[in-house]
């Protein structure tokens, strides 16, 4: 099958600088980016070590050297938070994109071959959709327990499927009753075929729309886990710093600078994916974009 | 007639699929573990201050279990020791065993869950009509919006965080709770219930609120366009009537559909609430359970929670051809 990758990478660009005008999307990709290149500039100046036990006077208020302030341990709150960013968004991204990939699998295969396979294949999604999935997963993380973040987020991904297979699922069911469906089936196209050149093009941002969604609840995941104490020991996530402070009572104790920082900057990753994902969602819905 | 019962059978279906789904699942996790569960078990119970297991004790637990025969027996008398509501033997409380123990935090959980998913569903469904109803275009809806939608991308825990801090930190109005508490149906008692459940109760509603008031406004200013209420309208109908008899029931049925998604939800987000405040639920259990590696209490939790879900869905479910008259026939 022949591609022409250098359009495809061309109408990503276009489709790009067209949400980038949406307030939304503007608002939310700008802080991402600022997180992103905060946690960046951050590698380079803070040494890892800060982040280590006795590393500095424990229970310091934040001041010069240490901005945000120290823990109960002596470990930087900045420097905890550098190093924090980027692996709550791995675990957000990498459990997303799994979650979506296969959901997207699940639902092209049901809503497009139909039958008793689409019977089970959506039996299975419902199933999923009303277990309270968190639960299931303290189960798992329990026994295995996920040491990284990498581990923990291939556990996520276990439930992060169902609700993208069913979006994909519907939109397939739409899409397969267009003229050009039928036409490609006429001219004699393989299903194959069908799915990766005529529906695929539909579907792409929709997929990038569940991508994102399925990224929030990811890192919602995590970080639930975390503070459940189901949380990756060996990494440093916003969700365990968070569980560190809950557990050494930083509230009742008034270390208010050790909840407080990590509590804003998942409420700014929450605001910022949230509004790209209703930026996105908001723009794919006004017109039909085929990439 | 027909239809009602064929929905009817199918949901019980699916009600006992969502069980058998998650029994399963219990299962597989658990002698998937790496290693032999028994002597991790053992080594566990040890720990916990009971006597170290010799390897004759070890064979003589697996003939005691059942651990001896092959994996699809022990399947089966799995699930019959949990249709007949054995989960096990603590292991931190050893020897009480698993129910009794989740029996005393059940009701705290429920108590909470079920009085917060209804005054929030309510709420947000009563709000999402009037803000659909009247228009988007006015300034106090939009605000409203704004707030429902940031307490929706907000988790549950932050708001959480935020009123234990304010309410228990600053504002000392409700006490440090420590996290015990048996539920005994008193006079005296309701008043202890009700401190301890006000304020996760009222950070659950906040936060789960604004899914309810999105999906409804949403739906309501989209049912505002269809021409059937046009017509109720041309015909001279009052406008309560076109409200209550026209818009609002059928912006009801997906509200109502929308509870079994959200239920799962909601529960995964409180037992987190109930861990913040040390609410003596079975989050709270689940919390120390996890801390003192009680795998069984865990697993029995899980359990017993995901079944009560299930339950409550299900219920849900058949309350359904209350609302729609499409299904009585």
């Amino acid at each position: 099958m022949y591609i022409k990758y250098h359009i495809i990478i061309r109408k990503y660009i276009e489709v790009l600088a067209n949400l980038l005008h949406l307030k939304t999307f503007l608002t939310g990709f700008i802080l991402i980016l600022s997180l992103l290149i905060l946690s960046a500039v951050g590698f380079f100046i803070i040494d890892y070590k800060y982040t280590y036990a006795g590393a500095f006077e424990p229970e310091k208020p934040p001041d010069g050297t240490n901005i945000l302030g120290t823990d109960v341990l002596g470990r930087d709150i900045f420097a905890q938070i550098i190093y924090a960013i980027p692996s709550s968004l791995a675990v957000g991204i990498v459990a997303g994109a799994i979650g979506t990939i296969i959901g997207s699998l699940v639902g092209f295969i049901a809503g497009y071959y139909r039958g008793n396979l689409d019977n089970i294949l959506r039996l299975l999604i419902d199933v999923f959709l009303s277990l309270p999935s968190l639960l299931i997963l303290v189960l798992i993380a329990s026994y295995y327990r996920g040491t990284d973040y990498i581990t923990m987020a291939l556990i996520i991904s276990i439930f992060n499927w169902a609700w993208p297979a069913r979006q994909v699922r519907a939109q397939v069911l739409s899409l397969r009753e267009r003229d050009f469906v039928m036409l490609a089936k006429l001219s004699n196209m393989s299903n194959y075929e069908i799915i990766v050149r005529e529906l695929m093009p539909h579907m792409m941002p929709w997929m990038f729309a569940n991508f994102i969604n399925a990224t929030i609840s990811a890192i919602l995941t995590e970080s639930s886990l975390s503070i459940i104490g189901l949380g990756p020991q060996r990494s440093i996530t916003l969700g365990m710093v968070l569980y560190w402070s809950l557990s050494y009572a930083s509230i009742y104790r008034g270390i208010w600078w050790w909840w407080l920082s990590p509590v804003i900057l998942l409420g700014i990753l929450f605001l910022s994916l949230y509004m790209i994902y209703m930026g996105v969602t908001k723009y794919f819905s006004e017109r039909e974009v085929i990439i | 007639m027909i239809t009602f019962l064929k929905y009817t059978l199918l949901r019980i279906g699916f009600y006992i699929l969502t069980v058998y789904v998650t029994l399963t699942i219990a299962f597989i996790v658990s002698r998937l573990v790496p290693g032999d569960p028994m002597i991790a078990t053992l080594s566990r119970m040890a720990e916990a201050g009971a006597i170290r297991g010799s390897l004759e004790l070890v064979e003589e637990y697996k003939k005691a279990f059942g651990l001896d025969k092959d994996i699809f027996t022990q399947y089966i008398s799995y699930i019959q020791q949990i249709l007949s509501g054995n989960l096990g033997i603590s292991i931190a409380y050893f020897p009480s065993p698993v129910a009794g123990i989740i029996a005393m935090a059940l009701p705290w959980t429920i108590l909470l869950l079920t009085v917060s998913t209804i005054i929030s569903w309510i709420m947000g469904t009563l709000l999402g009509l009037i803000a659909g109803w009247k228009g988007l275009e006015k300034k106090r809806y939009e605000l409203l919006g704004i707030a429902t939608l940031l307490f929706y991308i907000i988790p549950y825990y932050i708001v959480a965080i935020l009123f234990l801090w304010l309410f228990v930190f600053i504002l000392p109005i409700f006490p440090r709770e420590t996290g015990y508490g048996v539920f005994v149906p008193e006079p005296g008692f309701i008043i202890e219930a009700l401190r301890k459940s006000l304020l996760p109760a009222v950070s659950i509603v906040i936060s789960s609120m604004g899914w309810w008031y999105l999906s409804m406004r949403s739906l309501v200013a989209s049912i505002k366009r269809e021409d059937f209420i046009l017509m109720a309208e041309a015909k001279g109908l009052r406008g309560s009537t076109v409200l209550w008899k026209y818009a609002f029931r059928n912006a009801m049925l997906p509200q109502i559909t929308g509870l079994t998604i959200a239920l799962g939800h909601i529960t995964s987000g409180a037992l987190v609430v109930e861990i913040i405040f040390s609410y003596p639920g079975t989050g709270w259990l689940l919390y120390q359970s996890i801390l003192q590696l009680d795998y069984p209490v865990i697993q029995g939790i899980v359990i017993i929670i995901t079944i009560t879900v299930a339950t409550a869905n299900l219920v849900v479910d058949l309350l359904y051809p209350l609302f729609d008259p499409r299904i009585r026939r």
